[in-house]
């Protein structure tokens, strides 16, 4: 009778493991447990076994029942897994798919990572200084000294001195982030390449162009031998890595009092690709950075020697550049919080 | 500055196009913005760099072209010659008491008999297409002689000169000046000013005064060109806020040698225009002789800044068309710098005027080919950090916004003195006069701005602010802030929990969330979070012997903290390798905890034995019992 037992069990048990469908299964279960199946015959059998061993049988024979069911109840579930997969090609697969949860960087950051990226390649550091700032370091230090008639084009904001040992007039919100070229020149010894990117802050009404929060990224590399043609060529390379290979470059002659000699650098438009359009004042043309080498006056003020080393830096205009990228046409664009704008990048 | 063409031509031969000139302009640096076309001329809009105050003149562009063409300058013809007094019919006296320290330069003269009237019709349009008012002929033939040569030049009555003095000296402060167009001014302190024996008659190389202007009825004039300080100029006309054609000029600094020839074309044109005679010696009482100057090139320099050999003779053209008369010698060039370019003063200037004049897109491009920087700059900051933190913000959902470092006094919340702010003394408006001391104002905003367009919100900044009461305290900080309206406290503080993990920071955030009304808020100080990250990660090998779990359900009282169970029985055994709470209702917590040992089978006696250590030692400390 237990040998009886087992066999059932174990006929049962790879009945069931091999089974594919739902209906497969249900046989199984008619035919091993069902009023007239096997196991159900098998136990109307159990009077006839000896009164002394017929708890142990009875036992087993629960035991068997309980493992049938058990298995067969396991792969029902496996049996559903499988039919629901065969089914997916029933629905409807032009369903939008669901938006996952996930949020949205800034174009300002994305923007960000990519140009870092490309002066990363070329060797360039990244630093990070203070946006307030003394006048030494945003004016003094770059050859722009008081009653410099370049002041007129950085309107500053003055930081209020009271309650403080520092002069009136003297404590201001950065104008531009060539207030790191002193302090990084400073502290370290050429060569020496480093980009500093960075709010900057103006005294300015706000328009789509202008705004009295912007960034900048602004950088220098000083070195023996630093030559023009090689400002030309580290601002062009990272144009054209950034905005397209087929972008075209122009510089034209400038005065920055920090560099001699100095370039203000064109691009061509974004959205006309040079043809002209109202994007570009129908010039084909965009303003993108200022350059030039290092004036001797600033490697001088800051104990480095202009007839040993020269060197050049530039400034570009952030928050011009994603605006360029995106086509954006309103700088303000950029500190405006909507999440309609955000989730378009 | 506005540059009709046809008087550009007047002095120079133009060959290149209209839209060639104005794009060769603008690439020797004189930015072309504007090309306006009239119904008879062409007028180029320039914008003149502030180093460049002889180009605020239509003889200083027509130079450029010049050098951009390869050609030489017609000067205008000077007939006057200033023979000295024994040739004056009559002369008018004038004491003049001058002080160089406030004025260089003063040049004059005298002309009697002239006639006040309306200016020829050549005068007037040459006026009008530089947008500028025919008032007479006197006041015209100077706006002229200034326009066409660049130093300005302001003539007097001479007959309301009082006492025929003119003394030149620095305001006490408050005087009361009516300028010839009739604006009352105050002026400040340490203005240069002219005065004689009565008044202010001149606010000099600003305005001229109303008291001695050029009237109908003038008949005797003293002109007078002078050379100003920048600063002091300067100084005053911000003051003022009054800016003139003059003071521009002056302010960047006039040519100090043009005075006299300023002065004989000025005449020459009165006298042609408003007839009359000279009726005084020339004034030129000046500090010293305004004499060009020298500067050297050397050639084995210009190479090694421009990055290119420019043949001598290619170098020694464009000096030469620059009128700096170049002479090579021993591979130095000597130039000789006319007084108007004041912006040439080092070697490194006179290497600019090579390179664009060359033409910078001329110049090959070539990138640095010196050693690679490989020790870390000062002020270095590592974007991977940012990244790393941004990436699990944005992938929790959270989006990245940028707002204004400003903030308004009437945007402060409660708790939040202005008092105790940094403060901008000129704030471009009230909005945007103090400094933020947290990013919570904004991120606030922001939220509320969303809700309209969107349910669910998720913000987040990562952004500097402004700590301290005074600027000797003064400190910025970047802060990492958020806001959700989506995401209960337990879920920001996993998520801040999984950036302290990322960054291998050691510290419990529970601190750092805020409940707020709108959502719930996290600001941290991510400058100092960052004094504590530790990057190293090293790989633990996986544990070769399985682990026994089990979950224990524990009744302890609500004033028990959750954190204090768990080290509770974490601090039982060194066999735990981690409890956490898996669940929690009413007074029981059912925490999960995994027993196990990284050399052996663990056994069931084992965690047995740890099991009730535990009970026992939860029950003496907390009162807590095995929930049964």
């Amino acid at each position: 009778m237990e040998e009886e037992l087992m066999q059932i069990k174990n006929s049962a048990v790879s009945m069931i493991i091999e089974a594919t469908d739902q209906k497969e299964l249900e046989e199984i279960k008619l035919q091993f447990l069902g009023r007239s199946g096997k196991l159900t015959l098998t136990l109307k059998e159990i009077v006839k076994v000896p009164v002394e061993r017929r708890a142990a049988v009875g036992q087993l024979a629960n035991e068997v029942k309980r493992v049938i069911e058990e298995t067969i109840k396991n792969h029902e579930s496996r049996i559903k897994n499988q039919e629901s997969k065969t089914k997916i090609e029933k629905i409807d697969v032009t369903n939008p798919g669901i938006k996952p949860d996930i949020g949205r960087l800034h174009p300002l950051t994305q923007v960000l990572y990519e140009v870092v990226d490309i002066f990363k390649q070329i060797g360039f550091q990244v630093a990070d200084g203070p946006e307030i700032e003394t006048d030494h370091y945003n004016f003094e230090v770059l050859n722009i000294h008081k009653d410099h008639p370049a002041r007129d084009t950085q309107q500053t904001l003055y930081l209020d001195t009271r309650g403080s040992k520092s002069d009136p007039g003297k404590i201001i919100l950065r104008t531009h982030g060539s207030n790191m070229q002193g302090r990084i020149m400073e502290t370290t010894r050429p060569p020496v390449r480093a980009i500093y990117p960075g709010k900057v802050f103006r005294y300015e009404q706000v328009d789509v162009s202008h705004g009295f929060e912007f960034w900048q990224l602004e950088g220098l590399a000083v070195d023996k031998n630093l030559t023009l043609t090689d400002l030309f060529g580290t601002m062009s390379y990272v144009i054209k890595e950034f905005f397209g290979l087929d972008t075209k470059v122009k510089f034209v002659s400038h005065n920055f009092p920090f560099t001699e000699p100095s370039a203000e650098t064109y691009m061509s438009c974004t959205v006309c690709k040079g043809k002209g359009c109202s994007f570009c004042k129908h010039s084909g043309w965009v303003e993108i950075l200022g350059c030039g080498m290092i004036h001797p006056n600033v490697l001088k003020a800051v104990g480095y020697d202009s007839q040993k080393v020269s060197g050049f830096a530039w400034g570009m205009g952030f928050s011009r550049m994603v605006t360029l990228k995106y086509q954006m046409d309103d700088l303000r664009l950029l500190t405006n919080p909507d999440l309609r704008i955000l989730e378009q990048f | 500055m506005l540059v009709p063409l046809s008087w550009l031509k007047e002095y120079v031969d133009i060959t290149l196009t209209t839209k060639g000139l104005g794009e060769k302009l603008t690439e020797v640096g004189l930015g072309c913005e504007k090309i306006i076309k009239t119904s008879d001329d062409t007028i180029f809009e320039l914008e003149i760099t502030p180093n460049r105050s002889d180009c605020l003149s239509i003889i200083g562009v027509a130079r450029e072209v010049a050098a951009i063409e390869n050609k030489k300058i017609k000067l205008p013809h000077l007939r006057q010659g200033f023979g000295g007094q024994a040739k004056l019919r009559k002369i008018l006296p004038l004491t003049i008491k001058t002080d160089f320290k406030i004025n260089p330069r003063f040049t004059g003269i005298i002309i009697t008999g002239i006639k006040v009237g309306e200016s020829p019709k050549w005068l007037k349009d040459k006026l009008v297409k530089v947008n500028q008012r025919s008032i007479n002929n006197i006041v015209d033939i100077t706006n002229y002689v200034m326009l066409e040569l660049g130093n300005p030049l302001h003539t007097f009555d001479y007959n309301k000169i009082a006492g025929h003095i003119m003394t030149v000296s620095q305001a006490k402060g408050g005087e009361k000046f009516e300028s010839v167009d009739g604006v009352i001014y105050h002026l400040p302190k340490d203005a240069v000013i002219i005065s004689d024996k009565e008044k202010v008659i001149d606010l000099c190389g600003i305005k001229g005064g109303k008291n001695s202007g050029t009237f109908g009825e003038t008949k005797n004039i003293f002109i007078r060109v002078p050379v100003e300080i920048p600063n002091l100029t300067r100084r005053t006309s911000q003051t003022l806020g009054l800016r003139s054609e003059a003071s521009s000029i002056f302010e960047r600094g006039v040519n100090t040698g043009g005075t006299i020839d300023t002065l004989k074309r000025a005449v020459d044109l009165v006298l042609e225009i408003a007839g009359g005679e000279i009726a005084s010696e020339l004034y030129d009482i000046k500090s010293e002789d305004f004499k060009p100057w020298k500067l050297k090139l050397r050639i084995e320099r210009l190479n090694e800044i421009l990055g290119i050999e420019i043949a001598d003779k290619k170098v020694l053209g464009i000096l030469e068309t620059l009128n700096l008369s170049p002479v090579l010698k021993n591979n130095i060039i000597e130039t000789t710098i006319p007084t108007y370019r004041n912006d040439l003063k080092i070697e490194e200037d006179l290497i600019e005027e090579v390179a664009r004049i060359y033409g910078y897109n001329n110049f090959p491009k070539t990138m640095p080919i010196g050693e690679i920087p490989t020790k870390q700059i000062p002020y270095f900051k590592d974007y991977k950090l940012d990244e790393k933190v941004k990436n699990i913000l944005t992938a929790s959902g959270f989006s990245e916004i940028y707002t204004y470092s400003l903030i308004g006094e009437k945007e402060l919340p409660q708790g939040i003195n202005s008092q105790n702010l940094l403060r901008v003394d000129n704030p471009v408006s009230r909005d945007f006069e103090y400094l933020r001391p947290t990013l919570k104002i904004n991120l606030i905003k922001a939220l509320s701005q969303n809700k309209s367009n969107f349910e669910k919100i998720n913000l987040f900044e990562l952004g500097k602010v402004y700590l301290g009461k005074n600027l000797d305290e003064a400190k910025e900080a970047y802060f990492l802030s958020g806001i959700t309206n989506n995401k209960n406290f337990f879920e920001v503080k996993g998520l801040l929990e999984a950036i302290f993990k990322d960054l291998g920071i050691k510290m419990d955030p529970t601190k750092y969330i805020e409940i707020l009304s709108e959502g719930i808020f996290f600001e941290l100080n991510y400058s100092e979070i960052l004094k504590n990250i530790n990057l190293n990660k090293t790989f633990k090998p996986l544990p070769k012997y399985p682990p026994i779990v089990e979950d224990l359900s524990i009744i302890a009282g609500e004033n028990i903290m959750t954190s204090d169970l768990i080290s509770g029985i974490k601090n039982q055994s060194s066999i735990i390798a981690n409890v956490s709470l898996l669940d929690q209702f009413e007074d029981s917590r059912t925490f999960h905890i995994v027993y196990q040992d990284e050399n052996r089978n663990l056994t069931g006696e084992e965690v047995a034995r740890i099991r009730s250590k535990i009970l026992k030692s939860l029950q003496a400390k907390f009162h807590a019992e095995l929930k049964g």
